[in-house]
């Protein structure tokens, strides 16, 4: 192939047999075996498996029984997703040799639609910290520049899907842990409803802000993703019950009319982004204008406020999930994560109620906010993505995040594209919908995509290696 | 800003049962600061029956 194709694009290929999931999945492999050594996007990469996944959905599609637009298509799982006979690490020292015996429901469902599994994909330790170099696997690098930081928690996806090395992953996000690698990756990522795809069998960050769901180059492909991750599950009991919709059956109708508020406060006074986002940010909104979209201004509550609320449950929960090891085993953690295992003494479980009350106000303010409108828009990251050494330690104190509402509110939000910072390097926005709207963020989202040459452009390591392919 | 001294720290981590380093110790009282203002931040005048976000619904084993 002379390009990275999309899930769609290869899809119609393969449904058509122009092209093979065998072909497609070596292609992949073969971009893992050249670049992963630098990216260190997989923990494990599942090369038999993958070739077997391909085989089968090969023969399916000959024998007239294809699964659907995901048949033969490589995916990622990040590896805190429990994946039966096949390591599970979290990432960590602690669950090193950590084998489940039962899929996750994301696993099985990606599975059943005919996926090829690649392997399991780099995170920070149990979805949390940051990029640590003390712990068993190098962190992710940026394909864009591999002296730069991914973002996480779902590091190893982003750069996997960025690089080409998978066309689809699985991320989770429990403060911004989809949305941020998919901003500074220069993907797609979209952060579900609170409940909309099911967590069981996903290793616990915090239980009431976790959120399971797509990445991949494009809006469109996070559509094909969640119509097979969506949908209720008695072994989640967060699941919702909501009716599935098709998720690309509006794709391609415009947003003429659709009325979008941009929270201009968050990433110009709260936490004032780059110039470089800004201009990202402007141009974003000066498209989505000239698509037919009513954009307008909405204010909510500071950013330090939802950060405050998401971050005392964060803290409480996840202090309490990994409560018995914290005891017994805390120096098996990175440095960063026991930081913030620690940090749970300082929580009371009076300030955790508070919290919890705060954020019935919160989400009770964004829909009201929302009441007039389809969507919200702001920034996703600050800045483009900062050198991978020059990550700071966890501090409790600093900025405000961009993600971290949305978590708390339980609303759908998307990380998308919308160009290239001072420093060459990719930055985004994020466009946040209401509870179960996600078809609406996906086609405004993919009117962007389509309406700008960002989709156009690949890492400068991944395009070379195509060219040479 | 509230600080923590060493006796309230100690009675905090064996309540937790947690045994950090004397550098963790040190980043915990640092931190303490912030995460006091968050609470706060949290703590509204809202009454006795504000009641909090209900996440979770009722499971099929739940109506069982």
């Amino acid at each position: 192939m002379t390009s990275i194709p999309t899930i769609a694009s290869a899809a119609k290929l393969i449904a058509t047999k122009q092209l093979s999931p065998v072909e497609l999945t070596r292609d992949c492999l073969d971009r893992v075996r050249a670049l992963d050594g630098e990216l260190h996007a997989f923990i494990l990469v599942t090369e038999e498996r993958a070739m077997a996944d391909a085989r089968a959905a090969g023969a399916a599609i000959m024998a007239g029984r294809s699964t659907g637009p995901l048949c033969g298509i490589p995916i990622g799982l990040k590896d805190i997703v429990d994946t039966k006979g096949i390591p599970t690490t979290c990432h960590s020292k602690i669950l090193h040799d950590n084998v489940p015996t039962a899929d996750a429901t994301c696993a099985e469902k990606l599975a059943a639609a005919g996926t090829v599994l690649m392997g399991k994909t780099a995170t920070h330790e149990f979805a949390d910290g940051g990029p640590s170099f003390d712990l068993p696997w190098p962190p992710a690098r940026n394909p864009w520049n591999t002296a730069h930081f991914t973002a996480g928690s779902s590091s190893g996806t982003g750069a996997g899907i960025a690089a080409g090395l998978i066309l689809g992953g699985i991320g989770t996000d429990t403060g911004g842990s989809i949305r941020g690698p998919a901003a500074l990756c220069g993907i797609a990522g979209i952060k579900p409803t609170y409940g909309l795809v099911s967590r069981a069998g996903v290793a616990p960050a915090a239980f009431t802000l976790d959120h399971i769901g797509p990445m991949a180059w494009t809006a469109e492909d996070c559509a094909l993703m969640l119509q097979a991750l969506a949908g209720p599950d008695a072994r989640d009991p967060a699941s919702a019950s909501q009716p599935i919709p098709d998720y690309t059956a509006q794709l391609g109708t415009g947003i003429k009319g659709l009325r979008i508020g941009v929270i201009h406060h968050f990433h110009e006074v709260d936490h004032k982004v780059s110039d470089g986002t800004q201009r990202g940010i402007d141009a974003a909104i000066a498209t989505l204008r000239e698509l037919g979209a009513e954009i307008s201004e909405v204010t909510l509550s500071p950013l330090a406020e939802w950060h405050a609320c998401g971050t005392l449950i964060s803290l409480t929960e996840r202090a309490a999930a990994y409560d018995e090891w914290a005891r017994t085993r805390l120096a098996d953690f990175s440095a960063r994560v026991q930081q913030r295992l620690l940090m749970g003494a300082l929580v009371s479980g009076v300030d955790y109620v508070q919290a919890v009350r705060r954020r019935r106000e919160l989400r009770a303010e964004l829909k009201a906010a929302m009441a007039g409108l389809d969507l919200v828009l702001t920034a996703a990251q600050p800045t483009e993505a900062p050198k991978i050494d020059e990550v700071p330690d966890w501090d409790v104190g600093q900025k405000p995040g961009f993600t971290m509402p949305f978590n708390v509110a339980g609303y759908p939000a998307m990380s998308l594209c919308s160009g290239f910072g001072e420093g060459g390097l990719p930055v985004a926005i994020q466009l946040v919908g209401k509870p179960f709207q996600e078809a609406t963020v996906l086609r405004a989202a993919d009117a962007f995509e389509k309406a700008t040459e960002f989709r156009d452009r690949r890492p400068a390591l991944s395009s070379a290696l195509v060219a040479a392919q | 800003m509230p600080e923590l001294d060493d006796a309230t720290l100690d009675l905090l981590l064996a309540r937790s049962g947690l045994s950090p380093t004397q550098e963790q110790r040190d980043g915990l009282k640092a931190a303490y600061p912030h995460v006091a203002a968050m609470a706060e931040r949290v703590r509204k005048p809202r009454g006795r029956m504000a009641e909090p976000v209900l996440t979770y619904g009722f499971a099929e084993e739940d109506l069982a």
